[in-house]
Formats: structure tokens, C-alpha cells, sequence
């Protein structure tokens, strides 16, 4: 790639690029992200969608808070179980609903950890807030 | 305990980032391409299905890890490593290292990396920065993704130095304790080269290599039916873009940092055809960019029928010609 098309105007995320300089060598530039440039909306959006598909699964009793978090971060069962030193046989009566009401503080807890959040969130269902496009924008 | 003073410098790769600018530290001139090129660090391998990643993915580079030990292998340099089962002891430890001004690598969980933002926030215990200072509760990190040093409260490296799962990182550090006086670069280039062409042409696992570009593209196309959504596949397909260019690969998956290795080696190595090469992979590297300018597209238009999906492992199936082509080549140049 040539050194005028790898700038890319995206303050909030910069990484590192190596393209063909005017002289005809390769090294490294500075640059911003172009995925974040372009498509951070998208993303934000997708997120927002996500998580109210998730609550809504939640308010059916479809699943609990753990599968909330396990979807809404990416993990797998098998992950989650590595992370929380959980059982995986457990982690996964966990997702239910009926399992989920009875897990102890010590497990919640561990749960809330791998999570990186507070076990009071755990329960509540609150990810925290994710920053919007506008504040990305303003970051 | 207050900041070394540490020269910190943005780089492509969390990992080759990490080990130059320790041995730039150190007191030894090698750049990231370098290192990537000696520690054999181009690479590709697709995971249709694995325990740790809940949907197909794809790496473009070696195993975390194997970049410090092939320079340390290759160039005869020697690195003080450390885990650690217990997570007081560990963090003891990297403080009595800092106080002895000893910047120090350490692994880490990305996801709890809190000076990174919200988006870029994911699940990965492979992720390598130095940390350079402690100010209180404080640690102060040279994380080669970020433009400048930054601050990490305690309790997130903890959390993030023994996070569990997948290749966790057992509170891993390390940092160089030795450097020969004279490093002779042309068998460490060599050796660099043919291990890298090796891997991608001759390791007899089917996903690895260029088996593994050929089986991306033939999988990709039965994406559609694992997600769970529209959206959620227009989130996997756009990842292609991230994990080619955004999560520390110099732009198209590697591809130009390696010919920017080359390059560099060709000089080194007074060998003209290194020089043809890096060029040639520097345009297949444009092809990658392609894929990923593509399925970001796509993605974002939620254009993601069977006739685009098809469009895209043709391109994929396409880079996999090339790079056999290419690493051919470069096997009887060396």
C-alpha cells in the first residue's frame, strides 16, 4: 500500500501501518483505525440491539443474568467454566433461570469477576455504559 | 517507586512491539520487522470450531508466545522468564522488578485492560505490554497500541495478569537479560525465512497455512447458518476486518510488515530477489486489504447472501494461490 493511502483521520483509535514510502521503501506510519473512522456506529448499534434481544430473554425467563454476560462478552461455556473455576456441568445450569436463583454469593462472585463487574450488576442486568458515537466523537 | 525511564514506542504488534522495545532498552537497534521476520511470525490458521472461541475465526500470526523464544533461539539472547500460581507473590514480584528499574513484559487478559476503550474491549489472554512504573496504586504501561504511556489502576493488571481460560497468562513476565555484544543477523534471517515457509506450506495439520486459507474459504460460506442473527453474522464478517487490520497486524494480516522484513533482509543478506518478493507481497497484501475493505462493507449494508459470501471466499481461495506462489518462491530464494 502506498504511504498517502494508509492515513486515515480517527483520533480515538491509532495504530501502527507499514506502507511503500515515495522513495520506495517500506516502514511503519502512524494512523488512525479505519473500522472505528467508519463503522463505530454500526457497532453501537449492533451492541444496543443485542443487549435488549438479551433482556428480553431475561424478562421471559429464557435465561439468566450468567448467559446474559456469556453472550454479551463473547465467551464460551467451556471459557466461562476455565475463568470462574466452575464446573462446566454447573456453569451451565447456571444460564437457566431456576439454577441461577440459587447460586451462592461465593460463586456470584466469581461470576462478577471474570465479568468485571459488580455482583449487584450481575444480578441487574447492567453491563455499564458503553460509550456512544457522540462521545466517541468528543473523546 | 516512581517511572524508568523508558523510551516508549507505538508498534504494529502487541508481541513483536513488546520484545523490540525491551531490546531496544536494552540497548540493541532491531526493528519490529525484524523481529517478526527472524521469529518466523507470519502465519495463518482458521478455527471452524474451538472450545474458546464461540464462533470461526481466523490468526495471522504464530503462537503467543513463540516470537520472544524464536529471537531468543535465533539471536542468542537470553529473556528472565516468570509465572506465577499465586497472584500476591506475582504482583510482589513485578514490583520488586520495577524498583531494581527493571521495565518488564507482562501477559494479560486484554478485556481488563482499562485504559483501552469500550469497543475494543474483548476476551483475549495474549496480549502482551511493558509495564514501566508504579505511582501509588498505580502502574504506568508502555502498551505498544497506544501512542503514549498510560495509567492502570492495580486491581485491573491483577485481574488482568491472572485471568483464567484459554492460554492464561499465570501472571507471565519477562524481560531480556542478556545480548550478545555481536549479533551476525544472515542465519537468524535463513532460519527465520525457511521456518516461516515451513509453516505455511508444509505443517501437516489442514488448518494451518495455506490448508488454511483454502479451508476459510471454503467455511466462510457456511457462516450464514451458525449465527445466530443478521446481525450477529454482520459482526463475525466484520471482524475479518479487525483481525486483518485493526488488532495489531501493520495492516493486511501481517502481510506488510513481513515484506518490510524482507526488504530489510535483502539488504542484509545482499539478495536482490528478497527485494523482488517483498514487493510481490506487498501487493498480495493488497488482496488482504481487499477482503477486508469487503467484508467490512458488506457487513455494515448487511449484504450477506449466499452470492456475496461466495464473492468473498473467492477472494479468500484467491489470497490462499498467491501466498503458495509466494512462500514457493521464497523457500528456493533463501
Amino acid at each position: 500500500m502506498k504511504e498517502k493511502e494508509g492515513y486515515v483521520d480517527c483520533p480515538e483509535q491509532q495504530v501502527i501501518i507499514y506502507v511503500e514510502k515515495e522513495n520506495g521503501t517500506y516502514g511503519p506510519i502512524q494512523t488512525g483505525s479505519y473500522i472505528t473512522k467508519n463503522y463505530i456506529d454500526d457497532y453501537f448499534l449492533k451492541r444496543k440491539n443485542l443487549e435488549a434481544s438479551l433482556q428480553e430473554q431475561v424478562k421471559r425467563d429464557e435465561i439468566s443474568p450468567v448467559k446474559f454476560f456469556m453472550v454479551f462478552e463473547d465467551l464460551t461455556l467451556s471459557e466461562l467454566s476455565a475463568r470462574t473455576k466452575i464446573p462446566t456441568r454447573k456453569v451451565r445450569k447456571h444460564l437457566l433461570p431456576v439454577h441461577f436463583n440459587k447460586i451462592s454469593d461465593d460463586l456470584l462472585n466469581r461470576y462478577a469477576i471474570v465479568f468485571n463487574i459488580s455482583v449487584d450488576q450481575l444480578i441487574n442486568i447492567n453491563p455499564g455504559p458503553e460509550l456512544t458515537n457522540a462521545e466517541v466523537d468528543n473523546k | 517507586m516512581s517511572t524508568i525511564q523508558f523510551n516508549h514506542k507505538m508498534g504494529a504488534h502487541c508481541e513483536s512491539g513488546t520484545v523490540t522495545s525491551l531490546l531496544n532498552h536494552t540497548g540493541l537497534e532491531i526493528t519490529e520487522p525484524m523481529v517478526f521476520g527472524i521469529a518466523s511470525g507470519i502465519f495463518f490458521g482458521y478455527f471452524h470450531k474451538h472450545k474458546a472461541f464461540a464462533f470461526p475465526t481466523f490468526i495471522v500470526r504464530n503462537r503467543p508466545g513463540e516470537m520472544r523464544k524464536n529471537i531468543q533461539k535465533r539471536l542468542g539472547i537470553k529473556f528472565k522468564t516468570f509465572s506465577y500460581r499465586d497472584s500476591t507473590v506475582g504482583m510482589q514480584a513485578l514490583d520488586v522488578l520495577l524498583e531494581k528499574n527493571i521495565p518488564v513484559a507482562s501477559q494479560v487478559d486484554f478485556f481488563y485492560m482499562d485504559y483501552v476503550p469500550s469497543w475494543e474491549q474483548v476476551h483475549i489472554n495474549v496480549h502482551f505490554m511493558i509495564v514501566m512504573g508504579k505511582e501509588g496504586s498505580t502502574y504506568i504501561i508502555s502498551d505498544s497500541y497506544f501512542p503514549k504511556p498510560v495509567e492502570l489502576k492495580e486491581e485491573s493488571l491483577l485481574r488482568g495478569r491472572f485471568a483464567g481460560g484459554n492460554m492464561s497468562p499465570k501472571g507471565f513476565l519477562y524481560y531480556p537479560e542478556h545480548i550478545p555484544e555481536n549479533i551476525d543477523y544472515i542465519k537468524p534471517i535463513v532460519k527465520g525465512i525457511k521456518k516461516a515457509c515451513f509453516n505455511m506450506l508444509n505443517l501437516p495439520v489442514p488448518f494451518i497455512g495455506i490448508k488454511g486459507i483454502r479451508l476459510f474459504a471454503r467455511k466462510i460460506v457456511d457462516w450464514p447458518s451458525l449465527a445466530r442473527d443478521t446481525e450477529h453474522l454482520s459482526h463475525e464478517v466484520m471482524k475479518i476486518n479487525i483481525l486483518l487490520e485493526d488488532q495489531g497486524t501493520g495492516g493486511a494480516g501481517f502481510r506488510y510488515m513481513y515484506a518490510t522484513f524482507l526488504q530489510q533482509a535483502s539488504d542484509i543478506l545482499n539478495n536482490p530477489d528478497l527485494k523482488d518478493l517483498s514487493e510481490e507481497l506487498m501487493s498480495i497484501g493488497d488482496g488482504w486489504r481487499e477482503i477486508s475493505l469487503f467484508a467490512a462493507r458488506i457487513g455494515k449494508n448487511r449484504d450477506l447472501g449466499p452470492d456475496k459470501m461466495k464473492q468473498l471466499s473467492n477472494m479468500i481461495r484467491d489470497r490462499a494461490d498467491m501466498e503458495e506462489k509466494f512462500f514457493k518462491q521464497l523457500r528456493k530464494s533463501i
